[in-house]
């Protein structure tokens, strides 16, 4: 039914990411990286969700 | 609190602006246009091409820590997820004690594992 790959396990180490991003506080845009969170000893969550416009 | 989906940033703030539910959020909402951070943590369905209600908790030296996955229809609760935050800060702090299921926030008892606590988890749980 479903088809997803192999992926990270806890305890693993988060390989970098940057991606474009929506801040709705400065209502602008800009991107957001892993090394960036780090960088500012920033605890993360991520939270995926399957599209906008749908219930979180 | 970084919210991933694979919507562009432009529909990203056009929901924002258009759904009331959505007015206070102070959060980053992410781009994940290509699919590859969702393939990354395994939540993104080959399939459909959507990402499942994944929530993960990645510690400030970059690992991860909380792996939680929905199905689409599930939605998840937030007051869970800042408790995972919470406990996993107190964690860092104290990596030999353990944090039970009924542990809410800071100030709670926590479990401090030995040979004292075989067999009597209920009498610690009491604070004895």
């Amino acid at each position: 039914m479903l088809e997803t790959c192999k992926s990270l396990s806890v305890g693993e180490t988060v390989p970098d990411f940057e991606l474009e991003m929506f801040d709705p506080v400065k209502c602008d845009f800009g991107s957001i990286s892993l090394k960036k969170l780090k960088a500012a000893k920033k605890w993360t969550v991520l939270f995926f969700y399957p599209a906008d416009f749908t219930f979180v | 609190m970084v919210t991933v989906s694979r919507d562009t940033k432009f529909v990203h703030l056009a929901w924002q602006r258009d759904e009331k539910a959505l007015a206070g959020v102070r959060y980053p909402m992410a781009s994940d246009v290509t699919g590859a951070l969702g393939r990354m943590f395994g939540v993104l369905d080959e399939k459909t091409g959507l990402t499942l209600r994944g929530t993960f908790v990645i510690s400030p030296d970059g690992t991860l820590l909380n792996s939680e996955v929905n199905f689409y229809n599930l939605g998840r609760s937030v007051e869970e997820i800042l408790r995972r935050v919470s406990a996993n800060k107190l964690l860092a702090s104290k990596p030999a004690e353990g944090v039970p299921a009924q542990w809410k926030k800071a100030g709670d008892l926590t479990l401090k594992p030995g040979p004292k606590m075989v067999g009597r988890v209920a009498e610690a749980m009491k604070g004895k």
